[in-house]
């Protein structure tokens, strides 16, 4: 199996340039996605998670601190300090943004929204430009009419569907999306969840979806990671992980989404996600959880746990007190 | 029968210019001939999509928009017929928790002048105040360290919390929610409803909230009056309208609500809404 993404001991950090310090939003972070995986990353906000996606689409700020490996397609991207993204930016990896609203012009039709992006990755001219253009809004359920549009003139779910298509005229092998269903209606989320699953199966992109809502992610994709302060508490299938929920920061995150026509009482745990400046190795839930013990003052290692493949959770209780 | 609040055909907008030559006036009507009713102790929610004229029910309420033509009576008095200054008493016995918790707060006030302003405007003495503070506080589930604290220092869920403090310093009898939870993370927008729930039943207040949200709803109202371009399609109880909807848009709501069916058959999980 080829691995469409891979990090080593990834941490990324935004300096604070008045107070010169650090505060570290990934933290010494290891991941695998496989080619054609529609891999999930859920957590809530500071837990690090769009600045990670935001490493593997190239679009980091410049006042960025970078620690560790990060391989796309083996090529290497983030070698500790030194980004070499070219070549992959927009042409392997492309990038849905959260909000379709603000992320087209209003000055330009959507046909120049095209050429523009694939005349800076691709080099194409207006004619290659416009039959890539059609070709991409075919495989989203637009019409060729749209070229001429304007956004304004477009609905949110419209919008939303041009932003995938410009990701997907550039050929990349692997798609990007940050919260790409928190900006539109709820009654329009399921279109576009099924349409980025259909990419994912057809077309065989590879896709990372970022999301606080972990009922969606259930419905597109196959593997997903959930983060929390800037780490990987708990990753497998999304099966195993759902059905079978380990960590205790897991479990309660089902237990608040609320379920539509069942009466259950939400059980949220008191406090709040911890924000980190300073880059401890403590487990990050350990104030919220209700079965820490002593060795939770130490960082757990993400290992093995059930009888599912590839379901890893990082938890002393769950994974035994020895040390790795 | 005790109706605290009553809509009786209710039609609202708002007045645009548009044009830049000639300057052409008119209204845009936002809400077409609503009519509800809340009995008192009620949970009520209105859910409706981006535009569908649900925070304008709100402002109508509250006394901040006049409509074109209905009237809408508090405690059997109608609104906007009334002295500003009837008005204002009236008013006061609302409790009202806005939108965005990130910008609904003065970022320069520190907390406590934040909580206890509706207290202040309606002429309470200062010391009184700093005591009914801290009582709301504790309700909240706020420390007590933050009163000198401004705004920034916040993190979201602690913002909402302030917020809820500031609605319920006055001992309102009606609480009026904009969309309490949809700027918050799953596991402190559980912590919140937990928390307006408990406040509907210590405090004994009318409860009003305004979502797009029906898994939210479900957690927070008694009774839905689900709204679209600007007119009631459906009301009735949660029970009722989730197991029989009426009208087709409130089909297509619950159909497209994503959820995980069913964590121990994950094989259901489908996508059921195909609206575009």
């Amino acid at each position: 199996m080829v691995l469409a993404v891979r990090a080593s001991g990834i941490s990324i950090g935004y300096i604070d340039e008045e107070e010169e310090y650090i505060v570290w939003a990934v933290r010494r972070v290891d991941l695998a996605i496989e080619e054609g995986d529609a891999f999930c990353l859920v957590g809530e906000s500071g837990s690090g998670k769009t600045t990670f996606a935001n490493a593997i689409a190239g679009i980091l700020p410049p006042h960025v601190v970078t620690r560790g490996k990060l391989y796309i397609f083996d090529r290497l991207a983030i070698d500790e300090s030194t980004w070499n993204f070219n070549g992959l930016r927009g042409r392997v990896v492309s990038y849905i943004p959260q909000n379709p609203g603000t992320s087209l012009s209003p000055f330009l039709t959507i046909e120049e929204h095209f050429y523009h992006v694939l005349r800076d990755t691709l080099r194409y001219d207006r004619e290659k430009s416009r039959r890539a253009a059609i070709e991409a809004l075919l495989k989203v359920g637009l019409d060729r009419g749209v070229l001429e549009d304007y956004p304004h003139e477009l609905s949110g779910g419209m919008q939303q569907r041009v932003l995938i298509a410009i990701a997907l005229a550039s050929n990349a092998k692997i798609i990007v999306a940050d919260e790409p269903t928190s900006a539109i209606d709820a009654n329009l989320r399921a279109s576009v969840l099924q349409l980025l699953g259909k990419l994912n199966r057809e077309y065989r992109v590879t896709l990372l979806i970022v999301t606080h809502d972990l009922a969606s992610t259930s419905i597109v994709c196959n593997r997903l990671a959930v983060m929390l302060a800037g780490k990987i508490v708990e990753t497998g299938r999304t099966i195993s992980v759902l059905r079978n929920p380990q960590h205790p920061y897991t479990k309660m995150l089902l237990d608040c989404i609320p379920l539509l026509g069942v009466k259950k009482p939400l059980k949220p745990l008191p406090g709040e996600p911890i924000q980190v400046v300073e880059d401890k190795a403590i487990c990050p839930f350990r104030e919220r959880c209700p079965r820490a013990i002593d060795k939770c003052v130490e960082e757990p290692p993400l290992k093995p746990v059930g009888d599912e493949e590839s379901h890893y959770v990082k938890c002393w209780i769950l994974t035994g007190g020895e040390s790795e | 029968m005790s109706s605290i609040l009553e809509l009786q055909r209710v039609t609202a907008g708002y007045k645009s210019v548009k044009g830049f030559k000639s300057l052409i006036k008119r209204v845009e009507v936002v809400l077409r001939d609503i009519s509800f009713t809340v009995e008192k102790g009620e949970r009520v929610a209105i859910i409706g999509e981006s535009g569908s004229g649900k925070t304008t029910i709100l402002r109508v309420i509250l006394g901040l928009l006049k409509p074109i033509s209905g009237k809408v009576l508090i405690y059997g008095k109608d609104l906007y017929s009334l002295p500003s200054d009837q008005r204002l008493q009236i008013l006061r016995r609302i409790g009202y928790v806005p939108q965005d918790p990130y910008k609904s707060l003065n970022p320069v006030l520190k907390i406590k002048y934040i909580v206890g302003e509706p207290l202040e405007a309606a002429g309470v003495e200062w010391r009184y105040v700093g005591e009914r503070i801290r009582e709301v506080l504790k309700i909240v589930g706020l420390p007590q360290s933050i009163l000198n604290d401004t705004a920034e220092e916040l993190s979201g869920g602690m913002r909402q919390r302030v917020l809820i403090a500031r609605a319920i310093i006055a001992e309102p009898e009606i609480l009026v929610l904009d969309e309490p939870t949809s700027a918050l993370d799953v596991s402190i927008q559980a912590q919140i409803i937990n928390l307006l729930n408990s406040i509907y039943n210590t405090l004994k207040v009318t409860m009003i909230t305004v979502t797009h949200d029906l898994g939210v709803a479900q957690y927070l109202a008694d009774r839905l009056i689900i709204l679209k371009s600007g007119k009631i399609v459906e009301e009735g109880s949660v029970d009722e309208v989730l197991r029989d909807p009426k009208s087709e848009y409130t089909k297509s709501l619950i159909t497209s609500y994503l959820q995980i069916t069913g964590i121990n058959s994950l094989n259901n999980i489908k996508i059921r809404g195909q609206y575009v």
